[in-house]
Formats: structure tokens, C-alpha cells, sequence
């Protein structure tokens, strides 16, 4: 099983593919159908949906790939047209869960011990079976983390908030994962 | 120990298939624009060759007699048209030439009165004055005669 590769240890055919070179595209989807695929579903939680919200970014991809200036930004970019496509499904489905309710401003990280606001790596595959109960803000900055390794500017960029709110989600993610966490293992049943 | 993006991978692993049918849908359909933009000139081509062809096998050979003994008819209609094209300059020469002809008509009447010398006017009778006279008059007259 091969991973697909991180988007910093690669170069990829984006001016290509703007050129309308059809090896290009077929690389860069290659390259980020199953991430997206995960973002997707991790949000939606329907695996048709998810796969016509994959396929709908694509198409705005090869439509809009004019509009992107920075090559190197071709990830961020198509994670945000995902994301962007995610709060549309909602809207349309007129679903009150996936409310981008604000919660408390960053906290000073100097507050967290290594123990209470880091999760320790060994644990965060198993947090990750925990994902589905967190927030939705909260668990698409926490994918987003994850799943492509994007920086905290990054990640405000796709969701369109201030990198702060990316910190307090993400920061307030890993808190409720430990909590559910601590909670599963005292009670194992 | 594996990763949370190795896990989320695992755990999704499954939807591959899907996910390269799409994939491969998309770039066919982007191979497929591509073509299309190429070859619109020489598909514009084709279209008009196969119009062409269409006419000649449904419309002319079927009735070929008839068409060919209407050609002559077509060409003589072509020649008159052709031929009426030129009447406009026709046309202008009868101008110039009425004009050449008043010319020769003015000189021809000169010609005419230095023969026969010129016209002596007529002195028209000055026209009587109209005195009023009173209505008695009238019976005078009437009664003398």
C-alpha cells in the first residue's frame, strides 16, 4: 500500500495541467484523490456524498486553475475549493451541525503541559478512531493537520478564518480527544 | 507505531476503486476537450464534406436528367442577366446624347434666322382706358339709335 506523497517533497505538473495537459491532471488527482476523499468523508460522513464532492472539486479544479497564482499552493488551494463545497452540501441540506460556532480565543501555549494540550504520537492513531465525535470546526482543522501536514496559515486560508482560530481549534481538538480518550479507557465497555 | 494520516488512509483504503473511476473519467473528458478544440477547423471541413456529399447522393444524382436540362436554362438566364447589367451605361449615353442634339438644334435655328432674318415683334394695341360713365348715359344711347 503506497501512501500518496506529502506535497512539500514533491513537484507537481501544476502549470501543466493549467495548459490543459491531461498526464498533468491525472497526476495531481492521483496525487490528492484519496486525501480529499478522507477530508470529505471525515466531514460528511456518507461515502457517495463524499465521492460527488470529490469529483465536484476536481471539475472546479480543471475549470479554475487559471485563477491560481502560486504553484506550490496547488494543495491548499484544492482543499479549500473541497472545504468550500462541504459548507455548500451543508447549506443546501440545511444542516444545523455544521455551525461554525467560535469557541474561546487561543490559549496561551506556555498553559499546556507536554502531557495535557499535546497528544503524544503513539496515542494519536487511536484519537483518530475518536475523531468523528469532535465539533465539526474543530475536526476539519484536526484533518487538515493530519492528513496534509498544512501549516497553521494554511489551514485558516482553507477554511477562511484567522490563523488564531486555527490555533484555539486545534488547541481545544486535541484537549477533547484526550478527553474522550481518558474517558474510553475507564470505561472500556 | 502508525501515523493518524496512515490510519485515516486505512481506514479509507476501500474507496480507491471509486476514486480512479472518477479520476479516470475526468482526465478522459479533459483529453477529450483538448481533442476537440484541435480539431474544430479540420471537423468544420469534415462537416462541410459531408453536406456536399449528402446534397450530390439525395438531391442532384437521383434526378441528374432534370438537372442537367435545366443548366442551359440557368445559363441563358445568366447571360441575360449578365447582359442586363450594361443598361445602365445605355442609359447615360442617351443623356450625353440628348445634349449633343439640343446643341445642334440651337444651331440650326440660328442658321434659320440669319436666312430668313429675325423675328420682327409684334407691336401689340395699347389697351383702351375703361372711363366710367354714369348708367344714364346708356339709355341715351339706347334711345338715339
Amino acid at each position: 500500500m503506497t501512501m500518496p506523497a506529502m506535497a512539500e517533497s514533491e513537484h507537481l505538473p501544476v502549470q501543466q495541467a493549467r495548459e490543459g495537459d491531461s498526464p498533468a491532471w491525472d497526476t495531481l488527482f492521483r496525487r490528492y484523490q484519496l486525501p480529499l476523499y478522507v477530508y470529505v468523508f471525515e466531514l460528511v460522513r456518507h461515502e457517495q456524498t463524499s465521492l460527488d464532492l470529490v469529483q465536484e472539486t476536481f471539475i472546479a479544479a480543471t475549470k479554475y486553475i487559471g485563477g491560481l497564482r502560486d504553484d506550490e499552493k496547488f494543495g491548499s488551494w484544492l482543499f479549500g475549493i473541497a472545504h468550500q463545497k462541504v459548507l455548500l452540501h451543508w447549506r443546501k441540506k440545511g444542516g444545523k451541525e455544521f455551525l461554525w460556532e467560535e469557541i474561546p480565543d487561543s490559549p496561551d501555549e506556555s498553559q499546556d503541559s507536554p502531557d495535557d494540550g499535546i497528544i503524544r504520537r503513539e496515542q494519536e492513531a487511536e484519537f483518530m478512531k475518536l475523531l468523528e465525535q469532535l465539533p465539526l470546526p474543530q475536526r476539519s482543522a484536526l484533518l487538515l493537520h493530519f492528513v496534509e501536514d498544512f501549516s497553521i496559515e494554511e489551514i485558516a486560508r482553507i477554511t477562511e478564518t484567522q490563523a488564531g482560530t486555527v490555533k484555539s481549534r486545534l488547541h481545544y481538538a486535541k484537549k477533547s480527544l484526550r478527553k474522550l480518550w481518558e474517558a474510553k479507557n475507564e470505561n472500556p465497555a | 507505531m502508525k501515523t493518524p494520516r496512515e490510519v485515516l488512509f486505512e481506514r479509507h483504503w476501500a474507496a480507491r476503486p471509486k476514486l480512479d473511476a472518477i479520476r479516470r473519467e475526468m482526465v478522459s473528458k479533459i483529453n477529450h476537450q483538448g481533442t476537440e478544440a484541435q480539431s474544430y477547423p479540420k471537423g468544420l471541413v469534415f462537416w462541410f464534406l459531408g453536406c456536399s456529399n449528402t446534397l450530390w447522393r439525395e438531391l442532384i444524382f437521383p434526378s441528374r436528367r432534370i438537372w442537367a436540362g435545366l443548366a442551359p436554362i440557368w445559363v441563358l438566364l445568366l447571360v441575360v442577366n449578365l447582359s442586363q447589367r450594361d443598361e445602365p451605361q445605355v442609359t447615360m449615353d442617351k443623356a450625353s446624347s440628348s445634349a449633343g442634339m439640343a446643341a445642334t438644334f440651337e444651331q440650326q435655328q440660328e442658321l434659320l434666322a440669319q436666312l430668313i432674318g429675325p423675328n420682327e415683334p409684334v407691336v401689340a394695341e395699347p389697351q383702351k382706358k375703361y372711363v366710367p360713365r354714369p348708367s344714364s348715359w346708356r339709355c341715351f344711347e339706347i334711345v338715339t339709335v
